[in-house]
Parts: C-alpha cells; structure tokens; sequence
C-alpha cells in the first residue's frame, strides 16, 4: 500500500453508478433436505426500491429471510456493504437491517408510540434506555408513517392499514440504511396498500434503500425502481420494472397470459387480459 | 461499542423541525419517570411501579400473618418486640427456629418457580409452558426422590434436582426438535416427559421401604415440611445469581414476545438468548424443587398476577418473583391452618387453587383471543 500507484489501481466509485449495499454471492438456503434457492447471485441497489416477484413458493419470502440472516445459507454468502452478514454481530447487524416480517403480530395492549420505541431498542442499552435522539426520532417515526393523532392508541383497536403503518414506523425509527419488508400489503383493501407503498417511496426519497416482497406485479411495476423477479429458486429477470416486466415474463412467471398497456397516468405497465395458460 | 448509523443515514427530521417543539423538551414517554445521573439513562414504568409497591405490601402483610398464625399464635405486637430484638424466649424460639427459616423457604422457592415459569412462558410465547406443565418439576423430582430412598438425604438433593431438571428439559426439546421452543409440540412433548418421570417417581417409591417412601412422600407433592438441609441456602445463592441475569434479560425479553424474526431484525442473538432463559428457568426450578418439591402451579399462578397487575410493555420478571412468593406464602399458611394441627402439603393447596385457575385461563383465552 506504500506505493502510490497502487492506489490509481483501485477503480474509484463511480457517483452515478448505484452502489449495492447488498450482494448475494452463490447463495444457497434449505428448509431441512428441501433446497429452496441454489446458487442465488444478485446485488441489490442502493438508495432505491427493490421488488422481488414470483409466484408462490418461488423462494422470495425465503431470500429475503436470507438477506436478513434469519436463514442461514447452506451455502454462498451474503454480504452487506463488502461485509459477509455472518459476522456481524446481531446488534449491529440490527442498525443496518430493518425486517418486518409478514402479518407481524405485537403483544397485547401496547400502544403506537410503545411499538415505535421498540425500534429504539438497537441503539440502547440497559443502562440508556432514552435520549433526545430517541425522542426527536420517534416523533419522525410517528409523523412519517402519519400516526401522531394515534400515538397512544392501543395496537388491538387499530385498522389494518393503520397497524402496519405503525410496524413500518417501527422500522424507521431503528433508522437503518436498509429495511427489508415481507408482503407489506398482502393483507389490506387498495387504499392501504396505497397508503403503504406512499410511505415506502417517501422513505426511498429520503434516501434509503428498501427490499420488499410483493404479490401484485401491477404494483411492483408502479413503485419499484427494480424489479427482482424468481421462479423455482431461480432470478428469472432482473432490472427496471419498465423494460423487464414483458408478457413473455409473466407467461413464465406466473402461467398467465396476458397483454401489457401502458398506464395512461403514470407511463407504467399495467397488466390486461389476464388469463391462464390452456 | 456499535457504531451509530446515523451518520450514514440520510437526516429524515428535515421536514419537521426540531426546533420547535422538541428542543429543551426532552420528556420521558407516556408512562414513564425518567432517570438520569451521568451515562445512566434509565425509564421507569409507572404502573409496574404500582404493581411492585402493592405485591410487595401484600407480601409484608402476608409474611406477618405467616409469623404470627399456627398452632402457637402470636400476637403482632408481640412480633414487633421481637423484631426489635426483645420478647420471650418461647415464642421466639417458635418464630426465628420454626416459622422464619420455613417463610424464607416459601418466599424463595414462589419467587424461584414465579421466575422460571415467567421467562419458560415468555420463551415458548406460551402461558401453557411453564416447568411445572413441561415435565422439569418432575424431572426434577424424580432424581431428588432417587437420592432421597436410594442413598439417604445426604447426596446433595439440590444437585440432584438440578440434573433432573437438566434432563428434562433437554430430553423435552429433543423431542421437540423443528418446533424449538414454541408451539404446541413442545408442551405436548413436556407433558408426556413429565408423566414418564412422575411415574418413575411413584416406582421408587412403591419399590423403597415404608419408612423411607413415608418420608419421601410430601416432598413429592410439594411441601415446605421436609426441607433438605442446606436447600434453602443453595436456593437463595441460586436467587442471587438468578435474579440480576433475569432482569438483564428482561430486556431482550420484551421482544421475544414478538415473533422470531421481529427480535431477531431488532438486534437480539435469539440462540443464545434462548438457551440463556432456558438455563436460567431449569436451574431456578431445580433448586427450588430441592426445596419444596413440585409446586409446579405457582409458576403458572405467579407471572400471571403480575401481567395482569403490571405494564403489558415489559416482561414482568420482578412482579412475578413477588407474586410467586405472596402465592406461596399464602398456600403454605393455608396448609398450615386449613386442617390444624393437621398439615397440608402446600403442593396440595396449590393445586386447589391451581386446577381452576388453570381451567379459567383456558376458558378465557379461547373467548377472547
């Protein structure tokens, strides 16, 4: 490292390039005998919003559990900004890492703002458990997610849509680069979902980079800067929803056929003519 | 020390400002008194606060009440005076020989199983999963039984417990494996552990000489009458180390009572967690079966007085050592007067309480839940 010249040789980051904060190297994950994903390869970009699609059973929910080190690869590894996830230590893991798993369930009687402060809980210690810091960023938490009117409400007495805003206000308030959601909406009528998806791109505007597993393809494509899309433990297609979702892909996908149009609003892809496979 | 995030994140607070309303307004969360001094930044939740206050009252009075009341009764100024260091020498002697090491007894094994089932319950996310339901009181049990008709009292009851608790529960989680600790199979596999070691129990006995099998038996349904000598004093060391390291825990606690991956995603080392709660829970229930013997019911009774009583936003790990000890403090008092001079095992009394308190959970749970 003394010469200098060695230094010239490192190719410099390129500003315009996303960065990966996530990259997925021959990563290969059983549930018992039953492999799941084999030789998965994939990098994730910074700063935007990744949508994994498949169908059922594909592997996404189980990748994604793979991203966040709930599942141990038999296999490959994944690294977190040039780091191999496996090393890390489980609290710190925690500031980097957000997950918010499928149809996460709280303890009875909390409230909003006690589900929030749970997010806290990686950036404390038994001996400092409140600070300015975690004040001014559960109120953030709070306002971001549009719950402040309901910061004492009780978690059993909310809407769905208004209880998953307040899981997702939890995941912000542990303010990690990278917040990894499972189905975020698979449970809430449209104008949740709505009002979900809303807040995930709010969150990738202010910089963050956001990996979540989706089932309606319609809405990968209109809020998803990239579009992961895997069958059988396979990527099948990877890249911008715009160029990579054709009626080819879903055809394969899913077994559907249909025909795509353009969204005379937003310009994105939107799904017509479903039908299946004769 | 981790590295704070927040420099690599982006500065979310740009659309409010901070100013405003928060600066120089630091407040404790709704709830809560906050307490700082130095690097110490600790909240203290109110209601939990309530609940400790009355338990610990409750207890008072209910230790009073246990000194005073039995065959020789005792006035409370008379307890009083000895308190201070006077009175006669007679009830005196009834009081410091007899009833006080016999109360210290009671209120460290209710705190000890309290304790136990709180964190067993909080680890299986499950109210059934308490030791005395999963089969380690009996394990327990059931080594202490085989030192006691075997070898005579004098091979340490409390290591013997404590290896019978070991063993049940690590027979109960291999029998449990893919489940880990949760979910139905681990309590149906620790109900059937436990009701093979209750029978080996009953086998000793039957198979050991009357004298022996006589004196081994309260023991075996729970009773503070034939304490192993030195039991209560391995107990209370058991507690003094038991105590600190579950309050510590209590921490990573509150978010296994989330699913899995939610305690995982916010930072705690679920494997090692858990096997730090289950040792902690087996070793505080062998011990404290080396001194009464099964009482398996005050670590179902115990936490679920103090959840009911305390924040539902923390494990109630302090509240249940409290309540385990009122509960049994009060069943031992019972069993002492009910039938006077005659004696019930407080296992008896308990149970009594128990059965039906257990139904009512049961009942209630599948209403309203």
């Amino acid at each position: 490292m003394n010469n200098p010249s060695s230094l010239e040789a490192q190719p410099l980051p390129d500003s315009n390039v996303p960065c990966l904060p996530y990259e997925v190297e021959a990563l290969t994950l059983r549930h018992g005998r039953y492999t799941v994903i084999e030789e998965l390869q994939l990098g994730l970009p910074s700063g935007q919003l990744t949508a994994i699609v498949g169908p059922n059973g594909c592997g996404k929910s189980t990748l994604l559990a793979g991203l966040a080190r709930l599942h141990a690869p038999a296999a490959g590894r994944v690294l977190l900004d040039g780091r191999d996830i496996r090393g890390l230590p489980s609290a710190e893991l925690a500031t980097r890492v957000a997950l918010l798993p499928q149809e996460a369930l709280a303890p009875e009687g909390l409230t909003v703002t006690d589900l929030i402060r749970f997010g806290r809980q990686p950036h404390q210690a038994w001996w400092q458990q409140w600070s300015e810091e975690d004040q001014r960023v559960v109120a953030e938490a709070l306002a971001a997610a549009g719950l402040e009117s309901l910061a004492d409400r009780s978690l059993d007495t909310l809407s769905g849509g208004q209880r998953q805003r307040a899981w997702i206000a939890m995941t912000i308030a542990q303010q990690t680069p990278v917040i990894l959601l499972d189905e975020p909406t698979s449970a809430l009528d449209l104008g949740h979902q709505l009002e979900v998806f809303e807040l995930l791109r709010k969150l990738v505007g202010e910089g963050r980079t956001i990996v979540m597993v989706v089932h309606d393809l319609t809405s990968a494509c209109r809020y998803a800067d990239h579009l992961v899309a895997m069958r059988g433990g396979q990527i099948v297609a990877e890249g911008s929803p715009g160029e990579v979702v054709t009626s080819q892909l879903v055809r394969e996908l899913y077994d559907v056929d249909c025909t795509l149009v353009e969204d005379p609003v937003t310009g994105k892809p939107l799904l017509a003519g479903l039908g299946r496979v004769q | 020390m981790i590295e704070r995030s927040s420099s690599a994140m982006p500065q979310s607070g740009s659309r409010l400002p901070s100013d405003h309303r928060l600066k120089d307004r630091v407040t404790a969360p709704r709830g809560y008194w906050w307490w700082r001094q130095g690097r110490f930044s600790v909240l203290i939740d109110r209601r939990d606060v309530l609940a400790l206050l009355v338990l610990l009252l409750a207890l008072l009075v209910a230790s009073g009440t246990y000194l005073c009341l039995g065959n020789v009764p005792i006035a409370p100024a008379a307890l009083w005076q000895m308190i201070l260091g006077e009175g006669e020498a007679m009830p005196r002697f009834v009081v410091e020989q007899l009833r006080l090491p016999r109360l210290v007894a009671a209120v460290a094994t209710g705190a000890a199983f309290a304790v136990a089932g709180c964190l067993m319950q909080t680890l299986a996310r499950n109210r059934l999963a308490t030791p005395g339901i999963i089969g380690i009181d009996n394990g327990a049990t059931a080594f202490a039984v085989a030192s006691v008709v075997g070898v005579g009292l004098s091979l340490a009851p409390s290591a013997m417990a404590l290896a019978g608790a070991t063993t049940a529960a690590v027979i109960t989680f291999g029998l449990s494996v893919g489940g880990g600790a949760r979910g139905y199979r681990f309590i149906v596999a620790g109900i059937g552990v436990g009701a093979v070691f209750a029978a080996l129990t009953q086998l000793m006995l039957a198979r050991s000489a009357i004298d022996l099998a006589n004196a081994a038996w309260p023991w075996t349904v729970g009773s503070l009458n034939s304490r192993p000598p030195n039991a209560t004093l391995v107990l209370l060391i058991g507690l003094v180390l038991g105590m600190p390291l579950s309050l510590w825990l209590a921490r990573s606690l509150g978010l296994m009572r989330f699913s899995d991956a939610v305690a995982m995603s916010l930072g705690v080392p679920m494997r090692r967690r858990r096997f730090q709660v289950l040792a902690t829970s087996v070793v505080l229930t062998g011990l404290a079966v080396a001194v009464a013997g099964p009482v398996g019911m005050v670590s179902l009774i115990g936490p679920e007085i103090a959840r009911s009583l305390g924040s539902p936003r923390q494990v109630p790990v302090l509240g249940s050592a409290l309540a385990g000890a009122l509960v049994m403090v009060l069943a031992d008092l019972c069993g002492r007067l009910l039938l006077a001079p005659l004696e019930l095992p407080v296992g008896i009394v308990t149970a009594v309480v128990g059965g039906p308190w257990l139904l009512w959970i049961l009942l209630r749970s599948s209403g309203s839940r």
